[in-house]
C-alpha cells in the first residue's frame, strides 16, 4: 500500500481570485483534497496568459493550470442565495475555507466569519487581502505590482537614478501565498488541542513587508532608507560580474586564499592581495573596488568554466542563467524536479516545475492535472451532498452551477 | 498568556544566515521553543541586539556548543533527542560526520523531524555546491531577468532566495508536525532552497515547457493579463529627495475611464490611440509619458490617495523610511512590534502578516547572546548538576 500523503483527510475549499490561489496549491500538494470553487464563468485566473499555443480558451491558460494542479473544481455562483446555500452546507464538513474577496463581501454573501464558525466551529477561514481587513487602507485595491510597491519589495532594486526594477515573477502573492499555507497549518495545530477553528487575517501588504531581508533592520538600526545599489547585493559581498560569453555572481565569502591566488595566478590581482582584504570587514568596505578588480579578472574567462573552477575551490561563485537553463539543468534532472504531467483531453504531457521540498515520507506528489472548468461540480454535490439528479439538473437550468 | 499553536513544540536549530533563521522565526513565533545551536564567535554578521540579526533571532533561545570537541556532539544527540524538529541548513556532509543525520537520530528518538535546508540538495551532481541566497537567485534566472530595458542585470537589492526559502522550510515543519500528529511518525526533508525559489517563478515555467517560448525580463509589462499603463511613474519631490515614484495599474475600460476622470479629463486621454486596452499598451510609451507628466504634478501619496479614492490600484514605492515610519496602514495594524531590549528601551522588529482570531502570534523578546541560555539548557533540558556543568566547560566542550 502507498502512504498516506501528509495533509490526507483535509478538505480546503479554494474561493480565492488569481490574487491568492497558490495559497491552496500548497497544501493540495501535499494530499488535501481542494475544491476550487469558480463563478459558473469561470475563475478570474482563466482568463490570465499564457495559454497554451497562444490560444485563449478557459481550460487553455497556464496561469490557471500552475495555481490549480492537484485541485477539483466546482462552479457556483455565490450571488444566488441557492449557491451561498451550498457553499454553507460544505463548509459544514470542511476544515478550511480560504477566500480573497474584497472585505466584507464575503459578509454580504451570508458567509461571514460569524455565520460559519456558528454552522462549523471547528472551520479555519483564511482571509486574503491586499491590506488585510482592518485600518484606513482596508477598501484599496492593489496588484502585484502595487503590493511590491507598498511593501517595500521594488524601491530596492535598479540602478540609483534609474526607475525601480521589478522581480520576476508575482513575487508579492507568492510570499502571501507561503503565510497563508503557513497560518492555516498553524491554525490547524491549535485546533488539534482545542477543537476551534480560528479566522485567519492575512495582509498581502505585510506579507510583501516581511519578504524583503534587510530594509526594516537598516530602518531600525541606523534610521535610513535602504537605496538602490544596482547588482551589488546590500551585504556588499555578491555583485554581477560579465565574462567572455554571460554573467556570472562574485561572491567574496568563500575562502579569500584560494580565491586570491587563483587570481593572482592570472595576473589580475592588483592591490587585492594586500592582506587587509583577508579580514572580511575590509572587503565589505572596498566592496565596490574589490568587484571593479575582479570583473577585470574574469571578462576574458568563459562563463562555464570559470563556474567550475570556482565551485571546484569551494567558492560560492554562480552564472546568471536565464529561467531557460533550468531545463537542462542536471542537479533538477538528477532529483526529478520536474514532472510530467498529463492532459488527457489534449493527448498531450507537459513537464510542470516540481517540489519546493522532498518529504521522505509523505512525499509532495502530482494527484491530477488542473481541473477543467466546473469539472467535478456533478460528482462533488452527488457525493458530498447527496443531491438528486433532478436538483442538480434544475440548479445547472437556473445557472447557479 | 493565551495558548499558541506550537506551545510544547522543541526545535533544535543548527541554521545560520538567513533562510533557515527566518523558518526557525516563524515557528518562535508562534510558541515553539527555538535553541540556537552556535559557535562560540559565529561568524560576524552583525548586532544581535538591533536591526536584521535581532530580526532574524529575536524569540529564540541560543547554546554554544563545540561541535569540534565530541562531547559537545554528544550533548548537541541529546538535546536533539529531547527535540520535536532539528533543523540545519549544512550539506548533507555536516549532519553525519557528527551522527546527526535522520537516520541516526531517528534510532534514538523514533518520531523526530529532520528538515535540511541546504543550497541544492542532499543528492545529485552538484550537491556540494556552496552557495548562497544571491547565488542561488542567479542560477534561477531571477537575477538575468531583472534587467535595464538593454538587457543590463540591474538586481536584486536583496535575497528572495533567502526569505522564500525560510517561509518553504516552515511550512515543511508545520506539515510534518500536523501528519505527525496524525500518524504518530516523523520524517526527512531535503529542502533545496535552489527547488525552492525555482517553484515560485510561476506560470513563465510552463510557458518555457508547454509554449517553449524564452522569457524576457518582464519589466513594467504586467505579469496577470493585460494592463496599461501599468508600472512607476516619477512623482514630484518630498522634502528635496527626487527619487519618489507611484505604482499604478490599469486594466479594465471602466478602470480606466475612472483614471482619466480622476487625473482630471486631460485631452491627450481621447485621442484614438489610447481608445482600447489593446492600443494603450500598443502605444504604451506614449501612453506612459502622458502619465508621467501627471504625476510629475503630484506627490507619490497624493497620486496614490487621488486614484485609490477612484478605485484604481496605485501605490507609493515605498522606501524604508516610508515603510516603517510613515506608511499609515502598517502603522495602524502595528505591523513593527517593539521588544523591549537588556537596558530598558525596546526597538522595533518585523511584525507578522497575519492575525489569529485565537491568539496571534508574538515576538517574544529580543535576539539572545550566543550562549545566553547555558544554564536552563543545561540544567534544566539536560539535568546535568553544576559540577558536570563545570566539568564539560573545562574540557571545552561547551561555552559557559
Amino acid at each position: 500500500m502507498t502512504e498516506l500523503a501528509a495533509l490526507a483527510g483535509l478538505r480546503v475549499l479554494d474561493l480565492t481570485g488569481h490574487r491568492a490561489q497558490f495559497c491552496a496549491r500548497l497544501l493540495a500538494d501535499m494530499g488535501a483534497d481542494v475544491i476550487k470553487v469558480e463563478p459558473p464563468a469561470g475563475d478570474d485566473a482563466r482568463r490570465i496568459g499564457p495559454f497554451l499555443d497562444d490560444l485563449p480558451h478557459l481550460d487553455r491558460s497556464l496561469f490557471f493550470w500552475f495555481y490549480n494542479l492537484n485541485k477539483r473544481s466546482l462552479t457556483l455562483d455565490l450571488n444566488h442565495s441557492r449557491g451561498a446555500d451550498i457553499l454553507l452546507q460544505l463548509a459544514r464538513s470542511a476544515d478550511v475555507v480560504i477566500e480573497s474577496f474584497a472585505p466584507g463581501i464575503l459578509d454580504r454573501l451570508g458567509l461571514g466569519w460569524d455565520t460559519l464558525h456558528r454552522e462549523n466551529p471547528a472551520l479555519v477561514l483564511c482571509s486574503i487581502a491586499p491590506f488585510g481587513q482592518t485600518g484606513p487602507w482596508r477598501d484599496f485595491i492593489a496588484d502585484d505590482t502595487v503590493l511590491t510597491a507598498l511593501g517595500g519589495m521594488l524601491y530596492i532594486n535598479g540602478f540609483p537614478n534609474h526607475a525601480p526594477v521589478r522581480p520576476l515573477g508575482l513575487q508579492a502573492y507568492h510570499s502571501s501565498a507561503y503565510y497563508g499555507a503557513i497560518a492555516v497549518m498553524l491554525a490547524l495545530l491549535a485546533r488539534d488541542r482545542t477543537a476551534e477553528g480560528q479566522w485567519i487575517d492575512l495582509s498581502m501588504q505585510e506579507a510583501t513587508a516581511a519578504a524583503v531581508e534587510h530594509v526594516a533592520g537598516a530602518f531600525f538600526e541606523r534610521g535610513e532608507a535602504e537605496p538602490r545599489r544596482g547588482t551589488l547585493h546590500w551585504s556588499r559581498f555578491f555583485r554581477v560580474g560579465k565574462c567572455r560569453d554571460g554573467y556570472i555572481m562574485h561572491c567574496t565569502l568563500g575562502d579569500w586564499t584560494s580565491l586570491i591566488e587563483w587570481v593572482k595566478s592570472d595576473g589580475k590581482a592588483g592591490d587585492l592581495d594586500s592582506p587587509d582584504y583577508e579580514q572580511v570587514m575590509y572587503r565589505y568596505l572596498m566592496a565596490e573596488h574589490l568587484f571593479d578588480v575582479l570583473d577585470d579578472w574574469v571578462k576574458d574567462y568563459p562563463r562555464d568554466e570559470l563556474l567550475e573552477r570556482a565551485q571546484l575551490l569551494r567558492q560560492p561563485y554562480a552564472t546568471v542563467r536565464p529561467p531557460e537553463a533550468l531545463f537542462d539543468d542536471d542537479q533538477l534532472a538528477a532529483r526529478g524536479y520536474f514532472v510530467e504531467v498529463e492532459h488527457p483531453e489534449l493527448g498531450r504531457k507537459f513537464r510542470y516545475p516540481g517540489a519546493p521540498y522532498l518529504f521522505n515520507g509523505t512525499p509532495w506528489r502530482v494527484s491530477r492535472r488542473p481541473p477543467l472548468i466546473g469539472e467535478h461540480t456533478g460528482e462533488i454535490l452527488r457525493d458530498e451532498l447527496s443531491m438528486a439528479p433532478q436538483a442538480l439538473a434544475a440548479l445547472f437550468a437556473e445557472g447557479v452551477i | 498568556m493565551a495558548a499558541m499553536p506550537l506551545d510544547g513544540v522543541r526545535v533544535l536549530d543548527f541554521t545560520w544566515v538567513v533562510a533557515g533563521p527566518i523558518a526557525t522565526r516563524i515557528l518562535a513565533d508562534h510558541g515553539a521553543e527555538v535553541i540556537k545551536v552556535e559557535r562560540k564567535e559565529p561568524p560576524q554578521l552583525g548586532n544581535r541586539k538591533l536591526g536584521l540579526q535581532c530580526d532574524l533571532n529575536r524569540g529564540k533561545l541560543s547554546v554554544a556548543l563545540n561541535m569540534q570537541h565530541p562531547r559537545g556532539v554528544e550533548l548537541a544527540r541529546r538535546l536533539a533527542a529531547k527535540s520535536d524538529v532539528v533543523i540545519d541548513n549544512f550539506s548533507a556532509r555536516v549532519m553525519r560526520s557528527w551522527g546527526m543525520d535522520y537516520e541516526s537520530l531517528a534510532a534514538v528518538k523514533p518520531d523526530i523531524i529532520c528538515i535540511s535546508m541546504s543550497g541544492l540538495g542532499h543528492t545529485g551532481p552538484r550537491s556540494s555546491y556552496v552557495s548562497y541566497g544571491p547565488t542561488l537567485q542567479a542560477l534561477t534566472g531571477y537575477t538575468m531577468l531583472m534587467a535595464e530595458p538593454d538587457g543590463t542585470p540591474a538586481g536584486y537589492g536583496y535575497s528572495y532566495a533567502d526569505t522564500c526559502g525560510g517561509y518553504t522550510g516552515a511550512l515543511a515543519a508545520l506539515i510534518a508536525l500536523w501528519n505527525r500528529h496524525r500518524t504518530g511518525r516523523g520524517q526527512f526533508v531535503d529542502l533545496a532552497q535552489f527547488e525552492a525559489v525555482t517553484s515560485v517563478i510561476g506560470p513563465a515555467l510552463l510557458d518555457i515547457a508547454v509554449n517553449g517560448r524564452t522569457q524576457p525580463a518582464p519589466g513594467y509589462n504586467s505579469q496577470e493579463g493585460p494592463a496599461a499603463p501599468h508600472g512607476v511613474y516619477k512623482c514630484r519631490p518630498l522634502d528635496g529627495d527626487d527619487d519618489r515614484w507611484v505604482a499604478i495599474a490599469v486594466r479594465t475600460g471602466p478602470e480606466w475611464r475612472r483614471f482619466v476622470t480622476a487625473i482630471g479629463s486631460p485631452s491627450w486621454a481621447s485621442d484614438p490611440q489610447f481608445r482600447t486596452l489593446y492600443l494603450r499598451m500598443h502605444n504604451s510609451a506614449d501612453l506612459d509619458a502622458n502619465v508621467s507628466r501627471w504625476t510629475a504634478e503630484h506627490s507619490a501619496e497624493d497620486a496614490m490617495a487621488i486614484l485609490q479614492r477612484a478605485g484604481i490600484a496605485a501605490g507609493v514605492v515605498e522606501n524604508g523610511i516610508d515603510l516603517c515610519a510613515r506608511d499609515p496602514q502598517l502603522k495602524e495594524r502595528g505591523f513593527w512590534p517593539a521588544v523591549a531590549t537588556a537596558r530598558g528601551t525596546t526597538t522595533n522588529v518585523t511584525g507578522i502578516p497575519f492575525k489569529l482570531s485565537g491568539g496571534s502570534g508574538k515576538v517574544r523578546s529580543i535576539a539572545p547572546e550566543v550562549g545566553e541560555n547555558f544554564d536552563y539548557v543545561m540544567g534544566e533540558l539536560l539535568g546535568l548538576g553544576r559540577a558536570e556543568r563545570d566539568e564539560l566547560v573545562a574540557a571545552g566542550a561547551v561555552w559557559p
